[in-house]
């Protein structure tokens, strides 16, 4: 029997600055054998320890296809992530995972696809959104819509631009406060929905960032007639152990870190509280 | 000889093969304190056990994950963490158990296993031969046979005493357990009829001591549907002082906390504490929103755990065992302890 509290370590490969307080981490398993036959799902995450600080957890950020490097983009908040933005690459991170469900992907092909995505929670959807590019003619539509708070709050600027030149996919972003050189849409990122077009019985929503956004986007959707188990949500609660023991992110009988993060609007109805 | 399922031994005898047993594994006993408090804790010789005793004040839970333990430790080798896990523990006797301690770890064991196996407990549960010793006199806060938590059980111990005076009816509920019997030659005879109706009279007398306090179903189908009134709940939120007390002598209540102890030399121990669901921090997120601010929605959260059919059909009983610690620590004005709650359920919808 294995220990389920023990990390493996993992080695800092790259760290790069996305916004004033964000950092993505990208690291591979520093014993060969695990990270050879290491592989994760998009909608999945990771427990990180700063040793002698604690742990937390993580979405993963990445392709899911390239698991033997994978990302992880973390806002230093508390202070497990401020003690990770002093680490330097070719430091070390405990990492356990990967952990819980998973976003659906082989279920969703041949559907239209929109994303929606608040400031931070671009990330696990990012996860997602590009093992869906690699395959880009098995989906129909592709929409994706990003808020944040600032232009400089945005994570993945380069990428963001790769995304808004191509042409076979809708890419809109909007922030709530502009900056002098800002030149798109201004406001929150449901504003954005009335410049797109769906049809909302093929179409399968995938939503993350803050618990308020996330709210507003989904009553946004239901008001659009989206039927509950088209909208696909993930969950975030306060969380120690990451595999249903500690009792902190439990919701009604349900365990965010092992029944999820991801749920569809469907499920989440059906929590005690939400 | 084949030891049968039921067995008579002389008081006596029987400590007599605990006394040879504990020249090589530790035993942990109920004894008797200085100030009359009896506790569970490894004894030297079996003339420190009583028998003069109900239960612990404490869940025997302890035993099994302590209220503080090591998760890992670790040190650096150059800027390379190097962690190892805490040592296996080593076999021991668990004495006198009462049936629903023993009820609360087979909860425990249900929760404890499936895809992800916490081998920190289940490493001291194999270690554990549980000798458990039914119950003939219930106290006043007793109300087990409300949750199926005793007085005595039909599985789940290695070995259950009753006590019939002069001797113990042995009930064999494992192979460890027949092995403790044969091993420390402990001198069995079958069970006669009689002996088997002198337990059935206990039992039948326990039975009629005990105040079913706790009816359970319609608090269950209250809470199950969302049918309690809101302002219910704000009345018990305000009572409750989210001391955490209920929730720490509680046989089913498992929640820990996790924390890093670092030291200056750069080594350090990663531990987990027992938490309690009813702390004001237990879901408050590093950017300071909390899902469960209010004691309300805390105290909400408790019964839900406890009596929601959504938990019952994931667990296959109630989360409660019937001990009455709860009743036995809960200050708060009206109680807040499962069998107060559920009266106060029961009365109002």
């Amino acid at each position: 029997m294995e220990n389920l509290y023990l990390p493996d370590l993992a080695l800092i490969d790259r760290i790069v600055d996305e916004t004033s307080d964000t950092k993505t981490f990208t690291l591979h398993f520093a014993n060969k054998a695990l990270n050879r036959r290491f592989s994760f799902k998009s909608g999945q995450f990771v427990e990180a320890t700063v040793f002698g600080v604690g742990e937390a957890p993580f979405g993963f950020a990445s392709n899911p296809h390239t698991p033997q490097q994978f990302d992880i983009t973390v806002r230093a908040i508390g202070a497990v992530t401020h003690a990770m933005h002093a680490l330097k690459e070719g430091d070390y991170l405990g990492i356990r995972g990967p952990l819980g469900n998973s976003f659906p992907l082989e279920e969703v092909t041949d559907q239209d696809i929109l994303f929606i995505a608040g400031g931070i929670g671009l990330p696990p959807l990012k996860s997602l959104i590009e093992p869906m590019l690699d395959r880009r003619d098995e989906f129909g539509q592709f929409i994706i819509l990003y808020g944040a708070r600032t232009p400089a709050d945005r994570v993945y600027k380069p990428l963001l631009e790769t995304w808004s030149k191509r042409t076979d996919i809708q890419f809109l972003q909007t922030v709530d406060t502009p900056d002098a050189t800002w030149q798109g849409p201004v406001g929150v990122v449901t504003t954005l929905m009335e410049k797109i077009k769906l049809d909302i019985n093929r179409t399968v929503a995938f939503t993350c960032g803050p618990p308020v956004m996330i709210r507003f986007v989904i009553q946004d959707l239901l008001g659009m007639g989206f039927a509950e188990d088209r909208i696909i949500s993930t969950l975030e609660r306060y969380m120690k152990c990451g595999v249903g023991k500690c009792g902190h992110c439990a919701i009604g009988h349900k365990y965010i870190c092992v029944d999820g993060p991801v749920f569809s609007y469907r499920q989440i109805k059906r929590l005690p509280e939400r | 000889m084949q030891v049968s399922a039921k067995a008579i031994v002389p008081k006596t005898l029987f400590l007599e093969g605990l006394a040879r047993c504990m020249k090589k594994t530790e035993v942990i006993a109920p004894v008797k304190m200085k100030g009359g408090d009896i506790t569970f804790e490894p004894i030297s010789n079996v003339r420190q056990i009583t028998f003069d005793y109900v239960n612990d004040h404490d869940p025997l839970k302890r035993f099994f994950i302590p209220a503080r333990e090591e998760l890992f430790s670790y040190h650096f080798s150059g800027n390379k963490p190097v962690a190892k896990s805490p040592p296996q523990p080593k076999p021991r006797v668990l004495f006198g158990i009462r049936s629903c301690d023993l009820q609360g770890l087979a909860h425990m064991d249900g929760f404890f296993q499936g895809a992800f196996e916490d081998q920190l407990y289940w490493q001291r549960r194999q270690q554990t031969l549980t000798i458990s010793l039914a119950c003939t006199e219930p106290l006043d806060t007793c109300f087990c046979i409300c949750c199926n938590g005793g007085p005595w059980l039909e599985h789940g111990f290695d070995l259950q005493l009753t006590d019939l005076g002069e001797t113990f009816l042995v009930e064999i509920g494992s192979a460890a357990g027949r092995r403790f019997l044969e091993e420390w030659h402990v001198p069995c005879q079958s069970a006669k009829r009689k002996d088997l109706q002198l337990r059935q009279e206990l039992m039948q007398k326990c039975d009629e001591k005990m105040i079913p306090t706790a009816y359970l179903a319609k608090a269950c189908i209250q809470i199950t549907n969302n049918r309690v009134r809101e302002e219910l709940w704000d009345e018990m939120g305000a009572e409750c002082f989210s001391c955490g007390g209920c929730t720490h002598v509680c046989p089913c209540c498992t929640c820990f906390d996790v924390y890093d102890c670092p030291q200056e030399d750069g080594q350090g121990t990663r531990y987990r504490c027992w938490d309690s669901c009813q702390y004001a921090g237990f879901t408050r997120e590093a950017s300071g929103h909390n899902p469960r601010a209010k004691a309300k929605e805390r105290v909400k959260r408790r019964f839900y755990h406890k009596l929601s059919y959504a938990y019952i059909q994931q667990d296959g009983h109630p989360g409660c065992v019937g001990c009455g610690r709860c009743i036995t620590v809960c200050q708060a004005f009206n109680q807040l302890d499962v069998p107060a709650v559920v009266k106060r359920l029961r009365r109002d919808g």
